[in-house]
């Protein structure tokens, strides 16, 4: 009986450890989020994914603070709201977001908000002919703009554009550091066209898990290839995997990519399939799709992230 | 402001899902939730396909058709002889299973999945606001649920001895002549309605955990099938004011942490309740043995 209760003690007190340190790990993760520092007489700048978030700083500089609502690695397909994002809405002057249905459901959402605040999607001054459109459904677009500079460059105008017309004093500021930074988009355009010539054109394809890339290789020439489709619900088949390996091995290419923010399980399964016909094909390293790399880092810009994909790619495909 | 109409929708889907979770844990049946929240895959699909359009009005009219079909044909399993456990899994994989395979067969290229174009967001219900002829009527979420929940007082309450009778003893219900299939089939439409509108306003996990937590916690305490229906509410309408002042502290997902408020919430039900409670059976257990012992 005593043995009996002794091991019942200990058993709860193990339970309240195992609680309390539950407790103590849940606060230590939360309450990481940023906030906006209460900046006076700064603009307020809330934005949906990073590489918005990271330009309108470049345009914006020192007269406007700007939050990303997504962080660094975050798929916008999967962005969960927090309780602090309530306010990060609330509390901006300028709601930035990409559009085209990135966002999902919360795209309407910021529609009404926009009836009471500056709200802009982007991509608003792409033209049909600059997007991507789906064969099977009409109306439909690619979203992931970001990865064609130029489309980037458009964004980066109607930025721009929005900070000029809501804060007149520092119109001059703005334009003068906008100038700056599409300079440099500009650069950074032809560097990626240079690059990705320079790669022989037999074994100029990017195959990655998921079809995010269609944008690049447009616009500077790769074939691209995605073993799953848009959706993070469609599901690849068998046949796609086998479809994908068997062209891998008739072209020799030397080497696939995997994504910051997919899981890489799915491609691993290619790259065995092929290794089984007798072809090696080697992991070219990790290319950033849907988000930035971590703030602070020079792959948490949207240059940085550009060069880095690029650099990636001829690096391994050359 | 943004605070109440979040606990507001808060408090109104977890009195949807408190009622008739009541019914569904005595009916054992309470998984029906999250499989609703599976199946209505094909039903956006479809309306998409039809449509061509992702906006929210015609994603809920897929939405809600498949639902019912969804606990039309687990009904029908159910009282054909299969488990109820079974029937529920069979159809909602089985569905969801008819989604996956026409999203890859047609919309490869479209971004089209539960996630993005159904579920909301509690946290942005305050912005999602309804409008009739240019005046603000406030958020639709509010209405929506408002409306579903005044339909599920009105039938249950209408209908409170027929329900009660045909979730504890069937037989003996159809014996006295209440048509019991149709109570079923009536149990279950509403279920499908609270449960998909509730999807559009504040996402799945949120109406899945309310479905079963609360419903739970209040059978541990009582067994009256009317105190268990108000204990339900209470408990489901605590856990949304606390969550929500976690989430706050916290810096976290708000339906997440209401989520997480009813299971701590359930886990003191099952440690304190004075008659099914652990540490109240520990005691009796004790007092039993000491009185054996002299």
């Amino acid at each position: 009986m005593r043995l009996k209760t002794n091991s019942a003690i200990r058993r709860w007190i193990m339970a309240m450890l195992f609680l309390t340190a539950a407790m103590l790990f849940v606060t230590a993760c939360g309450s990481n989020g940023e906030d906006f520092k209460s900046g006076e007489g700064k603009l307020k700048v809330t934005t949906t994914i990073g590489m918005i978030a990271d330009v309108v700083n470049n345009i914006g500089g020192e007269h406007v603070e700007a939050i990303g609502l997504m962080g660094p690695g975050v798929d916008p397909h999967l962005y969960k709201a927090s309780q602090g994002d309530i306010r990060k809405l609330d509390e901006a002057d300028v709601i930035f977001y990409n559009g085209l249905h990135l966002e999902g459901k919360m795209a309407e959402m910021l529609e009404k908000v926009g009836k009471t605040k500056t709200t802009v999607a982007v991509s608003s001054q792409l033209g049909e002919t600059e997007l991507r459109s789906d064969p099977s459904g009409a109306g439909v677009h690619d979203p992931h703009i970001w990865f064609n500079v130029r489309n980037w460059i458009s964004a980066a105008e109607v930025i721009r554009d929005t900070l000029v017309e809501k804060d007149p004093a520092n119109a001059e500021n703005y334009k003068k550091n906008a100038a700056d930074y599409l300079a440099k988009l500009e650069e950074l355009d032809h560097y990626a066209k240079e690059q990705i010539a320079s790669i022989p054109d037999a074994s100029r394809v990017l195959v990655t898990a998921h079809d995010a890339f269609g944008y690049f290789g447009d616009a500077y020439g790769i074939k691209v290839m995605g073993l799953q489709g848009m959706s993070t619900a469609s599901e690849y088949g068998t046949k796609d995997v086998s479809n994908l390996r068997n062209y891998l091995v008739d072209n020799k290419i030397k080497a696939v990519f995997v994504e910051s923010s997919v899981p890489k399980k799915s491609i691993e399964a290619v790259i065995e399939g092929a290794k089984q016909m007798g072809h090696d094909v080697a992991i070219g390293g990790e290319l950033f799709s849907d988000a930035m790399g971590k703030s602070g880092t020079v792959e948490g810009t949207y240059i940085g992230m550009v060069r880095h994909n690029v650099d990636t790619i001829v690096h391994a495909l050359k | 402001m943004t605070d109440f109409w979040v606990l507001l929708t808060g408090a109104l889907v977890a009195s949807c899902c408190a009622i008739l979770g009541c019914f569904l844990v005595l009916r054992r049946m309470s998984m029906i939730g999250d499989a609703i929240s599976h199946s209505v895959l094909p039903g956006i699909v479809i309306a998409f396909m039809m449509s061509g359009s992702r906006d929210s009005f015609i994603m809920l009219l897929g939405a809600s058709v498949l639902g019912l079909i969804t606990v039309f044909l687990i009904q029908l399993f159910q009282q054909s002889g299969v488990q109820a456990d079974a029937s529920i899994g069979v159809v909602f994989t089985a569905l969801f299973a008819i989604g996956v395979v026409l999203v890859s067969l047609n919309l490869k290229n479209v971004d089209i999945d539960l996630d993005c174009v159904l579920y909301g967001e509690i946290a942005h219900v305050h912005w999602n606001t309804w409008e009739m002829s240019g005046m603000d009527m406030g958020p639709k979420a509010v209405w929506m649920l408002g409306i579903t929940l005044l339909i599920i007082i009105g039938v249950i309450s209408l209908f409170y001895k027929q329900f009660k009778l045909c979730a504890f003893d069937p037989a003996l219900a159809a014996a006295i002549g209440i048509p019991v299939a149709l109570f079923h089939y009536l149990l279950m439409g509403l279920v499908s309605m609270a449960t998909v509108s509730s999807f559009e306003s504040v996402g799945a996990i949120l109406v899945v955990g309310m479905l079963i937590i609360p419903a739970s916690a209040a059978y541990l305490l009582t067994d009256r099938l009317g105190a268990m229906i108000f204990i339900s509410v209470a408990i489901g309408i605590a856990s949304t004011g606390i969550g929500y002042g976690v989430s706050i502290v916290l810096d976290a997902s708000i339906a997440g942490c209401m989520v997480c408020a009813a299971a701590v919430l359930f886990i003191l039900a099952f440690l304190l309740s004075p008659s099914h409670g652990l540490v109240a059976r520990k005691l009796r257990r004790r007092t039993l043995s000491g009185n054996t012992a002299v």
